[in-house]
């Protein structure tokens, strides 16, 4: 609907509503009319069909097997046509099984964590480096290279600099003459010994996008404001954050989501452990399927993890839209 | 590209393998299979380094090519489900395995059974001598379908040859206890004493070196105590015991271990626990006799020669570990007979002396009473009595095992020696999923048989 209503769009000139005018360059051709505007109106969705043909496939097949594998008991390495129908009793068991909501809560309290500090520091890493100082283009390279790193990659590095012999942070605190620190061995630590291998993977992330958006922040508004007497730390607070809101609130939707997906890092750092400390849903469902072959099982925590990721995303597409809308009629009203 | 060295050196290698093969007048069973690629998945291990180095020889000796697909062990396993469950051919043609997935893959109709191969005139080597092949090692990595499932006795069928195998046994800082004067245990209680003693006398220093992570590598630690100290995972009808007071013994036993070892014993597993103890930092260690070649070699040790062996504590009874590696032919391997061959020259008299001087694990007890082997390896007595104690039943090696150990008794036992559950509280309380899992697997329908 709304592809064919740009379409159109296009062709009219400003003002006309959509399928009432006649577009201009067409007059006198009149006859031909019915026919010229349904391929019009049919061409967007001519060209659109072969992608969502494709995604359609590639997106609702293995969405459609993991559902209906989650009412099976297949375990790996047995053909599938000896599965047997369970019906919901994957289900049931998931909503009985303790390291479920273990790893749930795990999940939650680390997407959380992570998105929350991700924000801020890559929020003010921007506003810092968004000015024209020496070398900046460089200090900007430099920030962003964690992101570039492959996440096996970084989940070695991490476990190294954690490793509590040989590692880097265990040097440094005996250097300095401290007791060393159980960064992955302890149950209460470990989480966030991986909560800031994340920060440090993807603040990064928040912060190019912040940058980008402080960048096109229009010239006039600022210029107003120094006008008007604003000093740094106003202008920052009342002019540039307010104006980065819509960007910032998409990259956090962003990291949100992919924290509930995160895997590698932890299964290198801590596979979980100690005890569930770090199990994140995600290394739950892999364990379910791989250690414990229980495939119809991980099938059904899947769908769980779709849902949630599903419900979160509503959520904040809900929150945005409602600001938008307060927004506007404020704007109207003034 | 091929240079006239190259072909010189075939050329040299081709009259070798001749010269090597006792029996000019048989025919030569490899030469069918020259210039075949077989593709093998091997761990990384100490064992598979030191085949590594003897692998060329076979392809010298033979012309038969082998490609080395080599993955951390404990990923190995989906892998290898993956390829050999592919219904058109996977790519393995050998694969090694550690011992408790043979239920699975054989029970799963995944590996070859390897007796009527044995049978075979022309593909099996006349020379091989299977009774020379260590009888517990063969027992608990190759049966499959005896007593219980995994026992000798009637049924069991053969899936796999040992290779990699391995006992636990006790290693020592000879220098630290020369230098206090201390005794090397030979029971549980001198060993417990040692604990607190040793971290008392050298500051800094852990007593024993144990795997502790989460999973199925506490799990291993954990076994390695339970079964000495008297108590099994599971009785005969498959009831969980883990959980009596010799249970909960050997799971405060560990605590004690993994609290007063080097740091971050909680998250070790096997790399992380052999590397603590060869970088110095424990005193002791009570694993796998797959470490041993490492730990005298000065490149990868800074204990080598500083190292004494003795056998497995004795706790109500002697029983150390038995585990460690086999190798199968999958059931949809391109080359099967080839790599049946390659299996044979692999735990041959001549390889499995070459792999041990290489620093591998024998798989024959002739290669144990090697003079050679034995003046350069004092070690190799001490061993060879710890294998009489290799504990078949040591584990359950069943279906289920995988996900027991790995999600269910070592989230447990994590919990324990974090100290987040007492030992008790947390073994009681896995038994009701314990007995799922089990019910699940159908142990309990006809009589507690399976």
């Amino acid at each position: 609907m709304q592809l064919s209503d740009g379409f159109e769009g296009k062709l009219m000139p400003a003002g006309a509503t959509a399928g009432a005018a006649v577009p201009t360059p067409l007059r006198g051709t009149a006859k031909y009319l019915p026919l010229r505007k349904a391929l019009n109106r049919a061409a967007p969705y001519v060209f659109i069909a072969p992608a969502a043909i494709i995604t359609t496939l590639a997106l609702a097949y293995p969405m459609l097997q993991s559902v209906w594998l989650s009412f099976r008991d297949w375990s790996l390495g047995t053909p599938l046509g000896q599965s047997r129908f369970v019906g919901l009793a994957n289900y049931e068991w998931l909503l009985h099984d303790p390291n479920f909501w273990a790893s749930a809560a795990v999940t939650l309290t680390f997407a959380f964590a992570v998105v929350v500090v991700e924000v801020l520091l890559g929020v003010m890493l921007a506003i810092l480096l968004d000015r024209e100082l020496r070398f900046v283009s460089l200090f900007r390279t430099i920030f962003i290279l964690p992101m570039m790193v492959a996440p096996i990659v970084v989940g070695l590095v991490w476990r190294y600099m954690y490793n509590e012999q040989f590692g880097t942070f265990a040097h440094l605190l005996k250097a300095l003459g401290f007791a060393p620190v159980p960064w992955l061995s302890s149950p209460k630590l470990a989480l966030i010994s991986v909560i800031i291998a994340d920060v440090w993977q993807w603040t990064p992330f928040i912060f190019i996008l912040s940058l980008a958006a402080l960048q096109s922040l229009p010239a006039s508004a600022l210029e107003a404001a120094r006008i008007d007497g604003a000093t740094h730390w106003q202008m920052v607070w009342h002019i540039k954050v307010p104006l980065m809101m819509p960007v910032i609130a998409v990259a956090a939707l962003l990291r949100l989501i992919d924290a509930f997906k995160v895997l590698e890092v932890i299964y290198i750092l801590t596979e979980g452990g100690p005890g569930l400390s770090t199990e994140i849903m995600s290394l739950h469902i892999y364990k379910t399927a791989f250690v414990s072959q229980q495939l119809g099982q991980a099938a059904a925590l899947s769908n769980m993890l779709l849902l949630i990721v599903l419900a979160l995303t509503v959520i904040f597409a809900a929150l945005t839209a409602v600001r938008q809308r307060r927004e506007k009629l404020a704007a109207a009203r003034r | 590209m091929i240079t006239r060295r190259d072909g010189l050196k075939g050329m040299t290698a081709a009259a070798l393998s001749t010269a090597l093969w006792p029996s000019a007048s048989r025919a030569n069973p490899y030469t069918r299979f020259k210039g075949t690629t077989l593709v093998v998945n091997f761990p990384a291990h100490p064992h598979y380094d030191a085949v590594k180095k003897v692998l060329p020889q076979f392809t010298a000796e033979t012309g038969i090519k082998v490609e080395l697909d080599e993955l951390q062990y404990m990923r190995m396993h989906d892998k290898q489900l993956l390829e050999m469950s592919k219904p058109g051919g996977g790519d393995y043609d050998l694969i090694a395995y550690v011992v408790f997935w043979k239920s699975e893959y054989a029970n799963k109709g995944l590996i070859e059974e390897l007796g009527p191969l044995f049978q075979k005139e022309g593909l099996a080597l006349p020379d091989y001598d299977f009774s020379d092949l260590i009888p517990g090692y063969v027992e608990n990595i190759g049966l499959v379908g005896g007593p219980k499932g995994y026992l000798a006795g009637p049924g069991a069928k053969l899936y796999g040859v040992p290779f990699g195998a391995e006992t636990s046994v006790l290693g020592y800082r000879k220098d630290i206890f020369e230098k206090h004067g201390l005794k090397v245990p030979e029971n549980y209680s001198e060993l417990e004493t040692l604990l607190t003693k040793i971290p008392e006398l050298e500051k800094g220093m852990g007593a024993l070196s144990s795997r502790g992570q989460t999973g199925a590598m506490v799990t291993h630690a954990y076994a390695l105590h339970l079964n000495p100290l008297g108590s099994r995972f599971f009785d005969s009808n498959w009831q969980p015991t883990f959980n009596n007071p010799r249970g909960v013994q050997a799971a405060t036993l560990l605590k004690k271990i993994i609290d007063t070892g080097p740091e971050g014993g909680a998250s070790f597993g096997f790399d992380d626990m052999k590397n603590a103890f060869l970088q110095g930092r424990s005193a002791m260690f009570l694993d796998s006799i797959a470490v041993a070649g490492e730990a005298d070699d000065p490149a990868k040790s800074k204990i080598a020669g500083k190292v004494g062996w003795a056998v497995h504590p004795y706790g109500v009874r002697r029983s150390s570990q038995s585990g460690g590696f086999g190798i199968a032919i999958p059931k949809n391997a391109a080359n099967k007979e080839a790599a049946f061959l390659l299996m044979q020259w692999l735990t041959s008299k001549k390889a499995d002396q070459a792999i041990a001087a290489a620093g591998g694990s024998p798989s024959r007890m002739s290669t144990y009473r090697d003079a050679d082997l034995q003046a350069r390896y004092p070690q190799y007595k001490v061993f060879a009595e710890a294998l009489l104690y290799a504990d078949p039943d040591w584990r359950p090696i069943i279906n289920e095992w995988n996900e027991l150990a790995g999600s269910v008794i070592g989230v447990a036992l994590g919990d324990i020696v974090t100290g987040q559950k007492s030992p008790q509280a947390a073994l009681d309380d896995i038994v009701p999923r314990v007995k799922a899992i089990m019910e699940r697997g159908g142990y309990y329908a006809s009589n507690g048989s399976r």
